[in-house]
């Protein structure tokens, strides 16, 4: 009897053991080209290099290796549909989307049958989340970034902004509207607004109508990204125009920085800074030492808080079970990241998590100017 | 009044772009019947010039020179690598030729550069502005409707005053009678490619002070247009593809500037539908050629 008992005991564990030290199937879809490659490429570098230092640990929770399904969408959604499907049928457990609104919207249609896990690598559209209980957000949504910038824009005592517009995509529509929500509740006025095309060739006509606008803006605010940013600040700059300009976190990329005398003053939203001494400074060291590449955006370290917020939750679950783990991620209160920690619970799924205000400086670089968790009190709603 | 006049010269910086670009497509387009959908990375190629230029620490004006000249050394790499072996092809076979030489160079771009913008840093002073009457000017639109016009001025000269010039017109309206004539077809054909990378090369200068970046999709969406200028110009016709990419350039600023915010997102589609009601009224465009192709 004895015997049995130990033999059913060792059989249940090494059942157990078997399990639990399968393979956690992670599909990530990650733009290498067009115009998400400037966020997708880094925050896929940030997401392996952590995914590969637990696995060096014995995986999530030095218990659960995890092997990654990664695929090209080529910023195309109607790709990215495709490869969410080809990545489910190899098994994925949990989807890591590209970082927009509107290719997450489509991957979550996809993984919406079985309840797979869909988490944006930096989208921040709070609608994506309206999907469906197991789409999340990970970097900050527009509506806390637009909150804390319009509060910094406020404490610089600007009085009036003009919003730049895209109704093209979630993220170019939603942000300088949630600013402008937020900007009057604080006592500033929208003094006007302009709509432009993704991919826009000029700028000029937008210029001279702000040119020319009255009241005039002291400030202008746009959630344009590469490269219809650039061709906007030149524009802005060309026609002798100095007002103040702010943004999204959209801005925080090398090749925004890199534009030399005209970005000089531009303040943005952004989920991180890299302070001395803190977790994030230490993950800048160490994922230069290993990569030789020195993060130069918060996308990177985001990524890498991707896989802590998925090792959490599979933590939570106890299980690798796709619905359960959805269950627990959105019942996460202050886990622990590196760029900041995160609240999923009693939020829509896009995380509570710290904005940071940085501003570009002549010579390139980010200097910090505020940090603060977005005031529910003024929160936008989506 | 003053807004109006800012906004025109805002509508003839952007339609010069254009026309230079809807100009070497039309060259192209008339002599070898190949509408080169790869011209947008022509320059695009010439953009890379200029910021490998200046990453090698060249001055800026040095580096524009290169970025010319990049885009001319592109055209004619094409033309020989590519398009010579298709000479007397249907107009189908070479479009997809086309489309293909594209692709490649776009992938090339992508993986051999960046598919990420790259910044180009210009001198502060080249984003000045300055005041007439009332009015702000910006340097950099004025640069390029003056670059714009002494390229189109220099190229008529070109093309009425010089032997080449006139065999290139000739080539236009009958290229079969022309070579009969005795007239070199590779030197002719190799020259309006040249003329088209250095219309391309000049454009992406233009393009790339004014936007401050450079991608692989760069001359994609002004290329787009462009072709759109030489079907509303009338196919293969040179003076036609100026008067396109004019039109096109200034429907688009005019629209932007005073179509109420409402109507905002529907501006492309306004425009293709005003070139739409044109090409109803003159279905060979604008201003066709003799022999020219319907558009």
């Amino acid at each position: 009897m004895k015997t049995k008992t130990i033999l059913m005991a060792t059989t249940i564990a090494a059942i157990g053991g078997t399990a639990f030290a399968e393979d956690y199937v992670i599909g990530v879809m990650s733009a290498q080209s067009g115009y998400l490659a400037p966020y997708d490429g880094p925050a896929y570098a940030g997401f392996k290099f952590c995914i590969d230092e637990m696995n060096a640990a014995g995986g999530l929770n030095g218990t659960t290796p995890v092997k990654l399904i990664v695929k090209d969408t080529r910023s195309d959604i109607a790709l990215g549909v495709q490869v969410v499907q080809e990545m489910l049928d190899d098994g994925a457990q949990f989807i890591v989307s590209s970082a927009d609104a509107d290719p997450t919207i489509a991957a979550a249609q996809i993984t919406a049958a079985d309840m797979i896990p869909t988490m944006t690598f930096a989208g921040t559209a709070p609608v994506l989340t309206q999907v469906g209980p197991h789409v999340f957000g990970s970097y900050p949504a527009d509506n806390q970034q637009a909150t804390v910038l319009a509060g910094y824009a406020r404490d610089q005592g600007f009085e009036r902004v003009w919003l730049v517009k895209s109704p093209d995509s979630a993220y170019t529509l939603g942000g300088p509207e949630y600013f402008g929500e937020a900007f009057s509740a604080l006592g500033g006025t929208v003094v006007g607004e302009s709509n432009f095309s993704l991919n826009q060739p000029d700028f000029s006509a937008i210029v001279t109508t702000i040119q020319n606008a009255d009241p005039a803006p002291d400030v202008i605010v746009t959630w344009a990204w590469e490269p219809d940013f650039p061709a906007f600040i030149r524009a802005l700059r060309g026609a002798g125009l100095d007002t103040q300009v702010m943004g999204g976190d959209a801005l925080d990329t090398p090749t925004v920085r890199g534009l030399g005398d005209v970005v000089a003053g531009v303040a943005h939203s952004s989920g991180g800074f890299p302070d001395e001494g803190s977790a994030y400074a230490d993950f800048v060291d160490r994922f230069t030492a290993a990569t030789g590449t020195a993060p130069d955006n918060n996308y990177y370290v985001n990524g890498c808080d991707i896989a802590h917020m998925i090792e959490q939750a599979v933590a939570a679950a106890g299980t690798t079970d796709p619905a359960a783990v959805s269950e627990a991620m959105a019942g996460i209160e202050n886990g622990q990241g590196i760029m900041s920690n995160f609240t999923f619970a009693e939020t829509d799924r896009m995380p509570l998590r710290d904005v940071v205000v940085v501003t570009i400086t002549a010579d390139g670089q980010k200097r910090f100017a505020k940090r603060e968790t977005a005031d529910p009190a003024i929160l936008p709603q989506p | 009044m003053d807004v109006l006049l800012q906004q025109l010269i805002n509508a003839l910086s952007l339609g010069g772009i254009y026309a230079m670009l809807a100009l070497g497509l039309a060259i192209v387009f008339s002599i070898v019947r190949l509408i080169n959908f790869a011209h947008g990375e022509i320059m695009t190629f010439g953009g890379y010039g200029i910021f490998l230029s200046m990453a090698f620490g060249l001055p800026p004006l040095a580096a524009l020179t290169v970025g010319i000249g990049a885009a001319l050394v592109m055209a004619l790499s094409m033309e020989r690598v590519a398009f010579r072996a298709m000479r007397g092809a249907d107009v189908v076979s070479l479009l997809i030729t086309s489309f293909a030489v594209s692709e490649i160079l776009k992938v090339l771009f992508q993986n051999g550069i960046s598919a990420r913008p790259v910044p180009i840093s210009f001198p502060s002073s080249w984003s000045g502005a300055y005041q007439i009457g009332g009015m702000t000017i910006g340097v950099a639109p004025t640069v390029s409707i003056l670059v714009t016009l002494i390229s189109l001025a220099t190229l008529t000269l070109v093309l009425r005053r010089t032997a080449t010039g006139m065999a290139m017109r000739a080539a236009a309206e009958d290229f079969e009678m022309l070579r009969m004539l005795g007239v070199k077809a590779d030197r002719v054909v190799a020259v309006s490619f040249a003329i088209s990378g250095l219309l391309a090369g000049v454009a992406a200068v233009i393009w790339t002070a004014q936007r401050g970046s450079v991608d692989p999709l760069m001359g994609f969406f002004p290329v787009l247009k462009a072709f759109i200028a030489t079907v509303l110009g009338g196919l293969g016709s040179l003076g036609g593809a100026v008067q396109g990419g004019f039109v096109v350039g200034a429907l688009e600023v005019l629209t932007q500037a005073f179509l109420p915010d409402s109507l905002a997102p529907y501006r492309d589609a306004i425009v293709l539908s005003a070139v739409i009601a044109v090409l109803l009224v003159r279905p060979d465009g604008l201003s066709p050629t003799k022999t020219g192709a319907r558009s």
